[in-house]
């Protein structure tokens, strides 16, 4: 296993993350970190068996891509059903699809911060591998871990009553959604507002107050220039459902604004690398890799220009100040969570004390008119494409998808190699060097599910080569 | 309130691993009481602990993969706190143990399992499996009306 030249580590499997993955990490002659690869190794097709489908089954068969976030994909996959149907929707069911949107990034921001991330945070990096999970964090804090569970249970609970079930709802269909919403799921969503808001502001000022724990961390996890790309309303400010693309800079500066989603192809490009079955999407303008761009919470955050609710417009400012420019760690994909958490539960009470909300108008019906149809709203991980075309007789012929986790694979990829320069010495790694390599992924919450379509576990490692090749030390954790 | 909660779990796409699922769904849609408190679900979520936490008796159910096909056990559960590399599905006894240590408050569990013999992807079960389940959900019925009678109610933890 020994190399006179050069050595690598294996990290596998990442653990705390949706699904499962592989790091490989090169080391040159000195021991020093030279490059590091981000593999995810297995394969679904989606894309492929939904060939031949009636387009009407797309947004119930497209929510089986995942259990944490089906809702977006019900919600992107509708809408490009819609796009197939040409119609407008009724203006209730673009509102309830919203308030289902918006109830899904809470549960999956809280799961993302609360369950996989909060042992970092609470316990540090350097923490016993066998306490960094949801009862570690019960006996240091066990009121974080239960406004995590409760807040989960709140948009769960949203997705149920909304949705019928919580997993794999599919209550969003091409045209608008099945069933209005009655009076008394309403009234129950509402009467759960004020303890989810409460819950978001105070994790919201924990978060601020340790972030100071966190300095070396938040200057090498993933803190270097990139773009970074997300769906605004048209004056700018922050939305899940729907609007123009926008790309900044890493200068803060609108490198795009106002682009039209369905022409995604224009402005994407989507390179396959040989070790990965994740695609590496690139803004097709700057060229590959040179457009490697970031998507999802920090992303939005970096783009908009405002929320549109009184509390979460206060801690945008203030999450606008930590750097001049845009706000390049990947360390602040947390704060950026929990910023949104509270944006959307402010989001989700506008909406629910709308007049219009219990209209009976929900769906527009309609057969197909048109053969090709994108839809595209922002996931919890980040901005989600869902683009099909159809024959005569309404069958899918060719569908696209594009996914959060896979807009990041690039900036994963460069983040990995930065935390690991910064954090793997030798040849060998210790447990503290190990979980910040995963920390880092854990940032982005990429749900490799999602993102490959992949059948089945796909164990994560992280293995150390040698620069001739050996690999010299391989970590892999039980999932 | 509820008093009896029945947690049905699985996944219905792979064959008899939807065991649970599928009884909690033909539970759910037998029951007309407001004592018992019926739901299938895929996995057991953290959030659940709360739920579990608000009644006196939890009944599991789940396919098991050890032991002789369609054989069906009932064992009581006890609270245990979770796996190492736990993220965001639980056992029966860390799900237990959530719901003592954040509400101070662990209910009484049973766990009703049958060992199934094919897990690959379908939504039938297989035979050993399938001839098993009225019995098993007359288990469930009779465990259910013994913990109605209970008057004793819920095991109260301190917090």
């Amino acid at each position: 296993m020994q190399s006179a030249v050069s050595k690598s580590i294996v990290i596998d499997p990442v653990t705390r993350i949706e699904g499962h993955g592989k790091i490989t990490l090169q080391l040159d002659a000195n021991g020093r970190v030279e490059d590091a690869r981000f593999h995810v190794t297995q394969f679904r097709g989606f894309e492929k068996f939904c060939e031949g489908r009636p387009f009407s089954e797309m947004p119930a068969l497209m929510a089986r891509i995942c259990g944490i976030c089906p809702v977006s994909h019900l919600i992107a996959s509708a809408k490009a059903c819609d796009a197939l149907l040409a119609v407008r929707i009724p203006p209730t069911a673009d509102k309830l699809r919203r308030i289902f949107g918006l109830a899904q990034v809470v549960q999956s921001h809280a799961l993302s911060f609360f369950y996989l991330s909060s042992p970092d945070l609470l316990l540090g990096m350097d923490a016993d591998p066998a306490k960094a999970n949801l009862f570690g964090v019960l006996e240091k804090k066990p009121e974080l871990a239960r406004d995590g569970i409760h807040l989960r249970q709140f948009g769960q609970q949203i997705i149920e009553r909304l949705g019928g079930k919580r997993i794999h709802p599919s209550w969003v269909v091409p045209g608008g959604v099945s069933e209005p919403l009655t009076e008394l799921n309403r009234d129950a969503i509402l009467a759960g507002i004020p303890e989810a808001l409460a819950i978001a502001e105070r994790t919201l000022g924990w978060f601020k107050s340790i972030m100071e724990n966190f300095r070396e961390e938040i200057g090498s996890f993933g803190n270097f220039p990139s773009l970074f790309l997300g769906i605004v309303k048209k004056d700018g400010g922050l939305t899940f459902y729907d609007g123009g693309i926008r790309i900044v800079n890493s200068a803060g500066e609108v490198v795009a604004n106002g682009l039209d989603p369905a022409d995604y192809p224009e402005y994407i490009g989507e390179k396959v690398e040989s070790w990965s079955y994740l695609k590496s999407p690139y803004y097709e303008p700057s060229g590959y890799p040179q457009g490697i761009y970031r998507v999802g919470p920090l992303a939005r955050l970096n783009v908009a220009d405002r929320c549109g609710t009184p509390r979460a417009d206060q801690e945008l400012a203030e999450f606008h100040e930590l750097q001049r420019t845009a706000v390049l760690s990947s360390f602040h994909y947390h704060h950026a969570r929990l910023v949104e958490i509270l944006y959307c539960v402010e989001r989700l009470e506008q909406l629910l004390t709308d007049p219009e909300i219990l209209s009976k108008h929900v769906r527009a019906v309609a057969g197909p008119n048109s053969l090709e149809g994108v839809g595209c709203c922002e996931a919890p991980r980040g901005t989600l494409f869902h683009h099909y075309k159809i024959d005569e007789q309404g069958l899918i012929r060719w569908a696209n998808l594009l996914i959060a986790t896979g807009h990041n694979n690039l900036a994963m990829n460069r983040g990995i190699l930065q935390v690991a320069k910064h954090f793997v010495h030798g040849e060998r790694m210790t447990p503290g060097m190990l979980n910040r390599v995963e920390a880092l992924i854990r940032t982005y919450d990429p749900c490799l599910s999602c993102s490959t379509h992949a059948f089945g576990e796909m164990p994560l490692v992280i293995q150390l080569f040698n620069a001739s090749g050996d690999m010299v030390d391989e970590v892999r954790r039980p999932c | 309130m509820a008093r009896v909660l029945v947690l049905g779990y699985g996944n219905p796409l792979r064959s008899d691993d939807g065991l649970g699922w599928r009884v909690a769904v033909e539970l759910f849609r037998a029951n007309a009481s407001p004592d018992v408190l019926v739901l299938p679900c895929h996995q057991l979520t953290p959030d659940l602990a709360e739920t579990a936490s608000l009644v006196e008796t939890v009944i599991f159910v789940d396919c098991s993969h050890k032991g002789e096909p369609g054989k069906i056990l009932c064992e009581e559960v006890r609270s245990q706190s979770g796996p190492a590399s736990f993220t965001h599905d639980l056992s029966p006894a860390a799900l237990l143990a959530l719901a003592a240590e954040l509400f101070g408050v662990c209910p009484r569990a049973y766990m009703f399992t049958i060992c199934g013999e094919c897990f690959d992807p379908g939504e039938s079960f297989s035979p050993s499996v399938s001839s098993c389940i009225p019995g098993l959900k007359a288990m469930i019925r009779r465990q259910i009306e013994d913990a109605l009678l209970d008057t004793v109610g819920r095991q109260k933890l301190v917090s």
